[in-house]
């Protein structure tokens, strides 16, 4: 049967893991290969597939919309309240645990108003630090203690000079 | 005759081979081009911009790898030579303060992460301290930020566009 490589990304954990599984798998087997290639899934853990807004049933017999390197996250947050400061805004909304920063900055742009130049200019910054994500970095990688939440400021991004 | 690989080349062809990197490749960020140790030529993918590459590729020198920084020379990877510098790409502000044709003969990116470039700049540790290169993420980390710039809305294509 052909296999499909997907990226297993565990939150609270740096590496990426590489998982084979079926074409054409439903949700529940595609939780049992992620458990049978030794990724720890609790009661307390959810899965999402790439930035989906709901996570996946370990009984669900709906097709898992997985291709070839697709993303999968094994997330302790089904959601994650986001915080963006702009000046002196800030706005706020919870995002599914696999969402990429990419996709938060879209949001925050929109909501602030920036026009293109103004959006092109200036990146996400965790807030109380220096830290400057990719893009392509998803929401739970960035979380830390035990509280689902992320506070980012938008920031000016900074030519490289000297 | 068993050869001897020394670490930093075992090390960079582990990266290589590793989920992070084949993550970035199955998503189209990247591509692997060739390997001729201490080289590895990495294409790196770009937004579409009209009479502009789709990708763009480099040549990092990986002597020292992970603990010393690579170097990355924007690469014709049909003639295996140094790119023409109108080739290049460039953009409105961020974009062309790291694609600087001018800076050591275009032998490198001026950025925090590459090796030739940091020397002399002590500065950057304080003023761009996400990106500087990680080792613990190696080739990932340098990869990254030249697709963050060249997919940016900052990017406006090749210089001789």
């Amino acid at each position: 049967m052909p296999k499909l490589t997907l990226f297993v990304q565990t939150q609270g954990e740096s590496n990426v893991v590489e998982v084979a599984v079926n074409e054409n798998l439903t949700e529940s087997e595609l939780h049992k290969a992620l458990s049978g290639a030794g990724i720890t899934i609790g009661p307390d853990r959810f899965i999402f597939i790439d930035e989906a807004e709901e996570h996946i049933s370990s009984e669900g017999k709906r097709p898992a919309e997985v291709k070839q390197g697709t993303r999968v996250h094994v997330a302790r947050c089904r959601r994650i309240k986001t915080t963006v400061n702009y000046l002196e805004r800030t706005i706020e909304r919870d995002f599914a645990a696999g969402t990429r920063v990419r996709s938060v900055k879209k949001w925050a742009i929109k909501e602030f108003e920036l026009d293109k130049k103004d959006a092109a200019e200036h990146v996400l910054q965790l807030c109380k630090s220096t830290e400057r994500p990719s893009t392509d970095t998803p929401l739970h990688a960035l979380v830390q203690g035990s509280n689902c939440v992320l506070c980012f400021d938008l920031v000016p991004e900074i030519r490289v000079e000297g | 005759m068993t050869v001897i690989k020394p670490p930093d080349q075992l090390l960079l062809e582990r990266d290589l081979a590793a989920a992070e990197f084949r993550c970035g490749e199955m998503e189209c960020r990247w591509r692997l081009i060739s390997t001729e140790w201490p080289n590895v030529v990495i294409s790196v993918s770009a937004a579409i911009i009209p009479n502009s590459p789709p990708e763009y590729a480099f040549r990092f020198d990986c002597s020292g790898y992970r603990e010393v920084a690579p170097t990355a020379q924007p690469w014709n990877a049909e003639t295996n030579s140094a790119l023409a510098h109108k080739d290049w790409p460039t953009g409105k502000s961020i974009v062309p303060s790291v694609f600087r044709p001018q800076w050591k003969d275009g032998r490198c990116l001026y950025l925090p992460c590459d090796r030739m470039s940091i020397q002399g700049h002590d500065d950057w540790r304080n003023v761009h301290p996400g990106r500087l290169w990680d080792p613990a993420r190696g080739i990932v980390c340098y990869l990254e930020q030249i697709h963050e710039l060249i997919n940016s809305n900052d990017y406006t294509g090749v210089i001789g566009a």
